[in-house]
């Protein structure tokens, strides 16, 4: 058990690390880790805001106890997730498999070692969701002590169930997958699939229009209906039902155990699958195709790029959705289903920022000079300036984006906009994209991360990605302004692209002086 | 070829992990890199292949300060470090393709030389595997072909024999003998005493981050062996 525990510290100290550390600048690691703090306070406060504003409308339609089972249902669901691409790398072929097995550590304690892992990580998200639920619904509802007690137990039982779900999942995926020679692109392909079908189900739940009597009956059968588990847990905590009380926890728990048996008789052989990597060893020297550095430097960012699923789901999912649902947008009544005219002038109004909010989010350049990690002294050691590496950054988060620019004209055309906004939305697309390409690559310049032991750390856990995604909605909120200066007509359309085109001219210059002597110094 | 003049390079709180460093390296040289775990080895050669930046001194190559143009001294060289981490989502040709391609080699001079170099060291079969499912060795022996497809003035390399199986080591050590008889420099670091006495025309031996030898081989280590100057020296210092 000691050992067990001692495997768990070790591993959530290195995760805890990965996320954390921003090179030399040891001072700032303290600001960090509060940071994290304030920032997970921040989540539990704006949950409970969520949590109360929902109660509030679902108890007008005297439905406030299906609270606790939406939100049950919306933490299992993305625990499901989320989990389902996180299982290889966390329980399966994780890179320490081998330095591990070597230990004079039983399998056992591995095996437990990992769930346990795998459990936290999903038990502090349960807690950001459902801890603010739970007094947020004893604040609306007055619920007896019995309530609280029950809640709090059952909150460690939630994760249980989708975790193994999504473990088992995960583990076939990974297991199918590996047995392509492109099991990267396939899964990239496989997980935005699946995305997608997840949010046109939502939507599909959505569109089924109730009359307000009957609405409360339905969200109720729809939530039992996705997750079954939920009915089991509405009994337990608003009813006081002892007997759902034990059989969600039984079944949980006892579903935990014997996956976690089961983990153990397949861990080695599931890992010994899939960590043997694919050789042919019969490689014969065919045509070989020259290119200039630029083009090199280019090609191995794109395939970098796509080497990664977790980089690729991570930052280039925006630009998927933001293409789909225009091009969904030509299929269905857009001002139907935005409730009149009044919304649907709005959304001429603002549909820019509909756009940029898509761009900013698929920033590929904000953990691209961690990404390099152990491979950076390549780049230190190659005869290019550093303006080329940061081109190439430059050009492989500019081609992800690249589909915004078709967006932003059908996007127009569908709020059938005036030429001139049509015009400018797509230059607007263009400086954004520019922007948040530049951005986010000066601030990894400014915060890299090379000692990292998972991907997933710098794409989207890194204090780079972080402060690259909150501060670059600074400079989405400044349409607001222009919005509020010129309202009506293309002014603020105008002012906004000559704004961006200003900051991205600014990026350009720092790139050129701070980023180049930043480059030699790291 | 390499001209290092008056390098220090210090860490945080001012510790020197290399102090007041000169050396030379001329065409034709096969110059090895002698000492101590810490003794300040990497840290230079990460200082001559641009990988370190530097305050004190100055490093030429072929007559250039990689302070002051280090796009052209890198042009000229080639560097190996002691533990290759290469693309590992590339594959071995795709790796050799990319190098190639920076430095702007010719299709014909291309293939003939990774023909050439895959074959010595027995890698053409899996040039065509992802470098992440190589053995270290393997690695190694692939960082080797990359450097030396664009033909460097220079090579650096950091420990190039660690991994490396008995027939590979053998066949590098005929590579370097090859292009330093070609009119190349190599300047390398090594612990394995004998490959340097046999293999180098002149060696420095460095401790606490000062030269404490350097010179011709033969003159260095007299009538005695390297291994016994390296300790007598080492032993004289402490």
């Amino acid at each position: 058990m000691k050992k067990t525990f001692r495997l768990v510290s070790v591993t959530l100290w290195a995760v805890l690390n990965d996320m954390l550390v921003i090179g030399k600048l040891g001072r700032k690691r303290k600001a960090m880790y509060a940071g994290v703090v304030l920032f997970t306070l921040l989540m539990s406060v704006l949950s409970f805001f969520y949590n109360f504003m929902m109660g509030s409308g679902l108890k007008m339609f005297d439905s406030l106890d299906i609270l606790p089972a939406i939100i049950v249902s919306a933490a299992s669901f993305v625990i499901l997730m989320t989990t389902i691409f996180k299982i290889k790398g966390t329980v399966f072929g994780f890179k320490d498999y081998e330095l591990l097995m070597s230990l004079p550590v039983s399998t056992t304690a591995v095996v437990a070692s990992r769930l346990i892992i795998l459990y936290c990580f999903n038990f502090l998200f349960t807690i950001i969701l459902i801890l603010p639920m739970t007094i947020a619904y004893g604040i609306l509802a007055r619920p007896g002590f019995g309530f609280y007690i029950m809640s709090l137990v059952l909150m460690f039982a939630v994760p249980l169930i989708p975790l193994i779900t999504a473990s088992v999942l995960g583990t076939v995926i990974a297991y199918i997958l590996s047995k392509f020679r492109r099991n990267n692109l396939l899964n990239i392909i496989f997980s935005i699939s699946l995305m997608l079908i997840i949010i046109a189900l939502t939507f599909a739940f959505r569109g089924d229009e109730q009359e307000l009597v009957n609405m409360s009956k339905a969200i109720t059968q729809q939530v039992y209906g996705l997750y079954p588990l939920a009915r089991l847990y509405t009994n337990a905590v608003i009813n006081s039902d002892v007997l759902a009380f034990f059989l969600f926890l039984c079944i949980s728990v006892s579903a935990f155990i014997l996956y976690a048996l089961i983990v153990k008789r397949l861990f080695k052989k599931i890992n010994t699958l899939l960590m043997t990597g694919q050789t042919r060893a019969n490689f014969k020297l065919g045509k070989i195709k020259t290119g200039s550095p630029l083009k090199a430097l280019y090609s191995k960012e794109i395939k970098r790029y796509i080497s990664s699923s977790v980089y690729v789901l991570n930052t280039g999912i925006g630009i998927v959705l933001l293409t789909i649902s225009t091009i969904a947008g030509f299929f269905v009544d857009l001002e139907g289903i935005m409730g009149g005219e009044l919304m649907f002038s709005l959304a001429k109004d603002n549909a820019v920022l509909y756009l940029i909010i898509f761009i900013m989010v698929s920033c590929t350049s904000m953990a691209s000079i961690s990404i390099e990690g152990k491979n950076f002294w390549i780049l230190k050691t190659l005869p290019v300036t550093p303006m080329a590496i940061f081109i190439s950054k430059i050009a492989l988060n500019l081609t992800i984006c690249l589909p915004a620019l078709l967006d932003a004209v059908l996007i127009g055309i569908l709020l059938k906009l005036d030429f001139l906004r049509i015009i400018l939305m797509f230059f607007i697309a263009a400086a954004s994209a520019l922007f948040i390409s530049q951005y986010g690559l000066i601030i990894n310049l400014m915060l890299p991360n090379f000692s990292w032991t998972a991907e997933v750390a710098v794409i989207k856990q890194s204090a780079a990605s972080v402060v690259t995604i909150f501060s670059s909605f600074i400079f989405f909120a400044v349409f607001f302004i222009f919005k509020f200066v010129i309202p009506t007509g293309a002014g603020a359309y105008l002012g906004y692209l000559l704004f961006m085109l200003i900051v991205d001219m600014i990026l350009y210059c720092i790139l050129k002086s701070y980023g180049v002597k930043r480059f030699y110094s790291l | 070829m390499l001209k290092i003049t008056n390098f220090s390079k210090s860490y945080k709180r001012g510790i020197k992990a290399v102090d007041n460093l000169n050396l030379e390296v001329k065409s034709g040289d096969i110059y090895g890199f002698i000492g101590h775990n810490g003794a300040g080895k990497t840290t230079t050669i990460k200082s001559v292949a641009g990988v370190l930046e530097f305050e004190e001194g100055e490093i030429t190559i072929d007559n250039i300060s990689i302070k002051r143009d280090p796009v052209a001294c890198k042009q000229r060289m080639a560097y190996i470090p002691d533990n290759p981490d290469l693309y590992e989502h590339l594959s071995g040709i795709a790796y050799l393709n990319f190098i190639a391609d920076i430095y702007q080699v010719d299709k014909t001079e291309r293939r003939k030389l990774i023909e050439e170099y895959a074959s010595a060291f027995e890698l053409t079969q899996n040039l065509g595997d992802a470098i992440g499912s190589y053995s270290h060795g393997m690695k190694q022996k692939l960082a080797i072909i990359s450097a030396l497809i664009h033909k460097p003035k220079l090579l650096i390399l950091d420990e190039p024999f660690v991994g490396l199986d008995p027939k590979a080591a053998h066949t590098l050590k005929t590579l370097m003998a090859k292009i330093c008889n070609e009119g190349s420099a190599i300047f390398f670091s090594t612990h394995v005493l004998e490959v340097a006495e046999k293999l180098c025309n002149k060696i420095a031996i460095i401790k606490g981050g000062k030269l404490v030898a350097h010179g011709a081989t033969s003159e260095v280590i007299g009538n005695s062996s390297l291994e016994n100057v390296f300790l007598e020296l080492i032993e004289d210092k402490q």
